[in-house]
């Protein structure tokens, strides 16, 4: 079966980032995936787009945020694309905090552990001025 | 960010009126809960049940405000559906905020 393909453009502006998180949930669920996994599609994808357009483009809107959606037969890909400032390299993102601690909870930096914790795999490149997050979720053999 | 807000007792109780709390509307909402919480508002009831979707930044906005509260208050979380619930596992949250089922629940909670 030739994978399905379809490539969402908007605006860098987060006032736009739900039509493509509305229509990726929309998309994932005709696929093997229970309710919270496709919620968590589609919150991975949105924590992409915030993280390009708050990182990337600095809170400027006027750039262009690409995600190409790939549908194969036991996985779905998301490439989420800027031509923005790169992401630094960093090391697998943490989330240990003491939930005792009121003054030291986090109130950022979940997006890419987020990210991490749903997708099966996930890729950062950059190259001929566009950088590139790839992530993959596969659904053979859910339960 | 649209919310709809009642007091029951010593107990204020917000219900967002957005489906959506991103990162569209999460600095609108932590300004507007600042200022009930300068009120006096310090036992809190958030009612997200009708909220379908929710981000790490709208997770990071309800963080911000109960450390606004602070030790002498309290905000608890009500009516999450089960998406919304597996993103505050997700992101360990459910072990620094009290979730309760039914709005009720938590105001009985919070009023003993």
């Amino acid at each position: 079966m030739e994978s399905k393909k379809i490539t969402f453009s908007i605006d860098s502006n987060l006032r736009d980032v739900a039509l493509i998180g509305l229509s990726i949930n929309k998309i994932c669920s005709q696929i093997p995936l229970s309710d919270v996994e496709v919620y968590q599609i589609e919150a991975c994808v949105v924590e992409a787009i915030n993280n390009t357009i708050e990182h990337a483009y600095k809170n400027s809107s006027g750039n262009p945020v690409e995600v190409k959606l790939n549908l194969g037969i036991d996985r779905i890909t998301f490439e989420v694309c800027d031509i923005g400032i790169r992401m630094m390299a960093s090391h697998t993102p943490s989330l240990d905090f003491d939930p005792d601690d009121l003054e030291n909870l986090p109130e950022g930096g979940m997006g890419l552990f987020i990210i991490q914790q749903v997708m099966d795999q996930v890729d950062y490149t950059s190259g001929n001025g566009q950088n590139i997050l790839k992530m993959t979720k596969i659904f053979t053999n859910k339960p | 960010m649209r919310l709809e807000t009642k007091k029951e007792g010593g107990v204020f109780i917000i219900r967002s009126l957005e489906s959506r709390m991103d990162a569209k509307v999460a600095v609108d909402f932590r300004a507007e809960i600042a200022r009930h919480i300068d009120d006096g508002n310090k036992h809190i009831v958030f009612n997200v049940g009708g909220i379908n979707f929710i981000d790490s930044s709208g997770l990071g906005a309800i963080v911000s405000c109960l450390k606004h509260v602070g030790r002498e208050g309290e905000l608890v979380i009500a009516e999450a559906d089960e998406t919304v619930l597996s993103m505050f596992k997700l992101t360990r949250m459910d072990r620094v905020f009290r979730i309760y089922e039914t709005e009720r629940e938590a105001i009985q909670a919070m009023s003993t």
